[in-house]
């Protein structure tokens, strides 16, 4: 028989996939709040429920959130039960209605009750009960609720301690949340059995006073982290495109660099939102998550731009390319989150200069692009024949329907 | 195929000891003939202490790999309607044709004129395909699919090139084109842009109108496309390519639809590749090599992958030569591309015949529909219109929460091999369903009442369903996590492990 030495490949150990940190998981801390008022308002036609919960509750309406919740604990049951990690976490919560009765009555597991809030809570309990879970050190937050609790839970744990939201909320335009209260719970068991990793997303609220008079103005506010799927409804798309969110936009920035190295006198100005964050990162500059910058050869020529800055360097260098990305799910790539960019601006820099990245994560969430400027006549011209090409991958772009 | 036999469980099939666990000190399989060279050591640096390999004899070798054998599927097992991979019977005159003695033992490297019948067979095939193509030329270079796209893009670039518009670097893709195009695209070096389908399942030609400029290297279209239906607007979508300046490239997978009965070269296509491993049935998945050879239109030819068979006139009349096309991109295959596999296409082709292969797309359309109208009532179809040799449809049952991923798991322990899942993307928990026209009314008949069985099951006891497959010798894999966290033991070291099977 031939002496062949088998290759020392084939004597692999098993491979230690960032296997510490699923075992850590696995029986991991997870923090669980309930936003017990949140979509009350959405039923009876109050577009939100912050500062009208009486009026709501005068007009009829009943809480929506605990049902939601319930359902996405029934799921979070049966999915940790039939992971083949079995992963089994440890629970702290918020007392009654916000948190423990719902934990409770579905089993999940032993929990500790980490603030007691009084029989009408307020966000203040919502505040107080996420800073527990940061003090200590839990490796999710599990929210219910919508917009306006995502932006309460984000601002204490900030981009430390990864998020995800039961959608219950009369708005949800941050990144935070499950499609459904079962896919929310399918997302927390495979990221506990440590199957998908974490991705950036955006926190973004309306103004309720002025949603409520008509006006739309949406901000962005925080970045969070959340537990992410390449595809939401696609398991075998998760198997072939074995990538993470990080990859994805680190393969859209190595395209937009390409195309910046290649016209080097050309003004960048990079928009708000974690997408063009990448790509700052790519072209290694610093970048104003919630604002526009602007960058000359390399250089960061402009932090967090008002419209007569923007203005002024325009007169300066007119060859520009701008950046942006659809903020949230509803897809508005001018008009909402970058009032700096004015009209006028916009007009300037024309239809060719706009450079649009996203992942096709977020595309897949996002029905439509869109644009308002506040200029009809440039939004016409923006939306050209109705489709803007889109940035997803390096050099995949994509045909999208802008309104 | 078998009904469900629950009692025939995965135990005693599961257990096929390695070759290892079958080892036993001195046992061998052969004797060496003794050496009739003098004996010579090993420089001391090349040898070694210890070797762990398997003893066994030749009984013990030949039941392992008999063992494993009978674990395989194929269409030689049983109804294989994987949606766009064409897995039609392979008729075993091919077989014969390939192990022709004067074929087989032919060297890649003799000379033309000592070959001149296998070069016919190639001439006489690089015509068969440019006559179903409606186009000039043929190289029979590429050896898949996904290599003709590649060779296709090559030869784009090339031709842009050549008249002066190098800076054509945009490829247009509907979104329901296969996988492999924005792969291919890429991998040429050019920008791939993906079209939107409209509600009918066509390309959206307001998205192809806006995405058209002068960089437009050029379209890639599958017709029909990967949801099993024909592009109804076919002719405005060359138009527009080509008013741009772009070349049409016709992804050939699905030629099954429609080899004999539409040349894409008369819808206005430019150039294109086929799948010998799919219409012409030589064998694949894992059953051969594939073999995609590309055609093109006469202003294309001189760039296609050399070399192509011709009649060389330096040599004398009727004399066949391997000639280098004249602004060729050069070669993309060693030798002669898959010859194998062209010699079982050629046979296909022979004895099917132009009527032949006009029934054979005719059947694969009508065992195609046949499957759409009776499943219309318990899937929901999303592009519901008449399908050509596949269909597509969601898998979810009304009354359960089962997913098309339970559905195929299912399938296998009814013996049929599960359906391509989850592609397209545009479709939700999409099953897509390719029959062939080689499968009977009865086999068909199966299926659907396998998949009755299954939809019933599904309200009845989920659970079933979501903890398929019950009699393979493996039970169902976390896919995800054994792709992500691989655990990978090698046998001879021990321990047990897996790749996530439960």
């Amino acid at each position: 028989m031939t002496a062949i030495k088998p290759a020392p490949a084939a004597r692999a150990q098993p491979v230690p996939m960032a296997c510490a940190q699923d075992e850590r998981k696995q029986s991991a801390l997870v923090g669980f709040v309930l936003n017990p008022i949140a979509g009350m308002g959405g039923r009876v036609g109050l577009k939100g429920t912050d500062g009208v919960v009486e009026e709501a509750r005068a007009r009829g309406a009943r809480p929506v959130s605990p049902e939601r919740a319930a359902r996405c604990l029934a799921a979070l049951a049966q999915a940790l039960a039939a992971s083949p990690a079995k992963p089994t976490p440890r629970w702290l919560v918020a007392g009654g209605a916000m948190g423990a009765d719902a934990l409770r009555a579905h089993r999940l597991g032993p929990f500790e009750v980490v603030h007691q809030p009084p029989p009408e809570p307020t966000r203040e309990d919502t505040l107080q009960t996420v800073r527990r879970f940061v003090e200590r050190s839990v490796a999710l937050v599990l929210f219910c609720g919508g917009d306006g609790t995502a932006r309460d839970v984000c601002s204490i744990t900030g981009t430390a301690v990864p998020i995800i939201g039961i959608p219950a909320g009369v708005k949800m335009y941050s990144g935070v949340f499950g499609v459904s209260p079962t896919r929310t719970a399918a997302l927390v068991a495979e990221y506990l059995a440590g199957s998908i990793g974490l991705a950036d997303a955006e926190v973004l609220d309306l103004d309720e006073d002025a949603y409520r008079a008509g006006r739309w103005e949406a901000r962005l506010f925080h970045a969070a982290r959340t537990p992410f799927e390449p595809s939401l409804t696609q398991r075998a798309k998760v198997m072939s495109d074995a990538r993470s969110d990080a990859e994805v936009t680190a393969a859209i920035a190595a395209d937009v660099r390409e195309t910046v190295q290649a016209a080097p006198d050309t003004l960048l100005l990079l928009g708000a939102g974690t997408t063009v964050r990448a790509v700052a990162e790519g072209l290694g500059v610093e970048h104003t998550l919630l604002g526009v910058d602007a960058v000359l050869a390399g250089r960061v020529v402009g932090r967090d731009l008002d419209a007569d800055r923007l203005a002024a360097l325009l007169e300066r260098h007119p060859r520009c390319l701008l950046v942006l990305s659809p903020i949230g799910a509803q897809g508005f790539v001018l008009g909402r989150g970058n009032a700096q960019l004015a009209p006028e601006i916009v007009a300037r820099i024309g239809r060719g200069g706009l450079v649009v990245v996203a992942t096709p994560a977020k595309l897949a969430r996002t029905r439509c692009l869109r644009i308002d400027t506040g200029d009809p006549a440039l939004d016409a011209a923006l939306v050209g024949d109705g489709f803007l090409e889109v940035r997803v991958g390096y050099h995949r772009r994509r045909m999208v329907r802008v309104e | 195929m078998s009904a469900v036999d629950e009692r025939d469980g995965r135990a005693h099939r599961a257990d096929s000891p390695t070759l290892y666990e079958r080892s036993r000190p001195g046992r061998r399989a052969c004797a060496l003939p003794a050496s009739d060279v003098p004996a010579t050591p090993l420089p001391a640096e090349l040898a070694r202490e210890t070797l762990r390999l398997p003893e066994l004899a030749q009984l013990d070798v030949v039941r392992h790999y008999t063992a494993l054998a009978h674990r395989n599927f194929g269409v030689d097992s049983g109804f294989y309607p994987l949606g766009s991979c064409t897995m039609k019977y392979n008729p075993r005159l091919g077989e014969e044709v390939a192990r022709l003695a004067g074929f087989a033992e032919a060297h890649p490297l003799a000379d033309a004129e000592h070959v001149q019948p296998l070069l016919g067979v190639m001439l006489d095939l690089q015509r068969w395909l440019a006559e179903l193509a409606g186009l000039s030329a043929v190289s029979l270079q590429p050896a898949a699919g996904a290599h003709g796209e590649l060779t296709a893009l090559l030869m784009m670039r090339a031709y842009h090139a050549d008249r002066g518009e190098g800076a054509r670097n945009r490829v247009l893709i509907p979104d329901s084109a296969h996988g492999t195009n924005p792969a291919s695209t890429t991998m040429a070096g050019m920008i791939a842009v993906e079209i939107p389908s409209d509600p009918r399942g066509n390309v959206d030609l307001g998205a192809l109108r806006a995405a058209c400029d002068e960089r437009v290297a050029g379209l890639m279209i599958t017709n029909p496309n990967t949801l099993g239906l024909f592009e109804e607007q076919i002719e405005a979508v060359v138009e527009t390519v080509h008013r741009h300046g772009g070349l049409v490239y016709g992804d050939g997978a699905n030629m099954n639809a429609l080899a004999g009965v539409v040349r894409p070269g008369d819808l206005g296509i430019d150039l294109m590749h086929f799948n010998l491993h799919k219409t012409f049935a030589t064998p694949h998945g894992g059953g051969g090599p594939g073999s995609g050879p590309v055609a093109a239109r006469s202003d294309l030819a001189d760039y296609l992958p050399g070399p192509v068979v011709a009649r060389s006139g330096e040599v004398g009349a009727g004399v066949l030569a391997l000639v280098e096309p004249r602004r060729s991109i050069g070669r993309m295959c060693a030798f002669h591309g898959n010859f194998g596999m062209l010699l079982r296409a050629w046979a296909y082709l022979r004895v099917l015949g132009g009527d032949g292969l006009r029934r054979m797309a005719e059947h694969a359309v009508l065992n195609a529909n046949y499957l759409l109208a009776r499943l219309r009532g318990r899937f929901p179809v999303p592009y519901d219109r008449s399908c050509m040799h596949e269909l597509v449809c969601e898998g979810r049952i009304e009354g359960s929460d089962v997913r098309a991923l339970d559905i195929c798991k299912r399938l296998l322990d009814h013996g049929i091999h599960p359906p391509t899942n989850y592609f397209p993307l545009i479709v939700h928990e999409a099953l897509m369903i390719e029959p062939t026209e080689t499968e009977s009314r009865e086999t068909l008949d199966a299926f659907l009442a396998a998949l009755g069985a299954i939809c019933d099951e599904a309200v009845r006891s989920p659970e079933r369903l979501r903890e398929a497959p019950h009699t393979t010798p493996v039970g169902r894999l976390d896919e995800v996590r054994a792709a992500r966290h691989p655990v990978l033991v090698d046998a001879a070291v021990g321990g047990g492990g897996g790749t996530g099977a439960r």
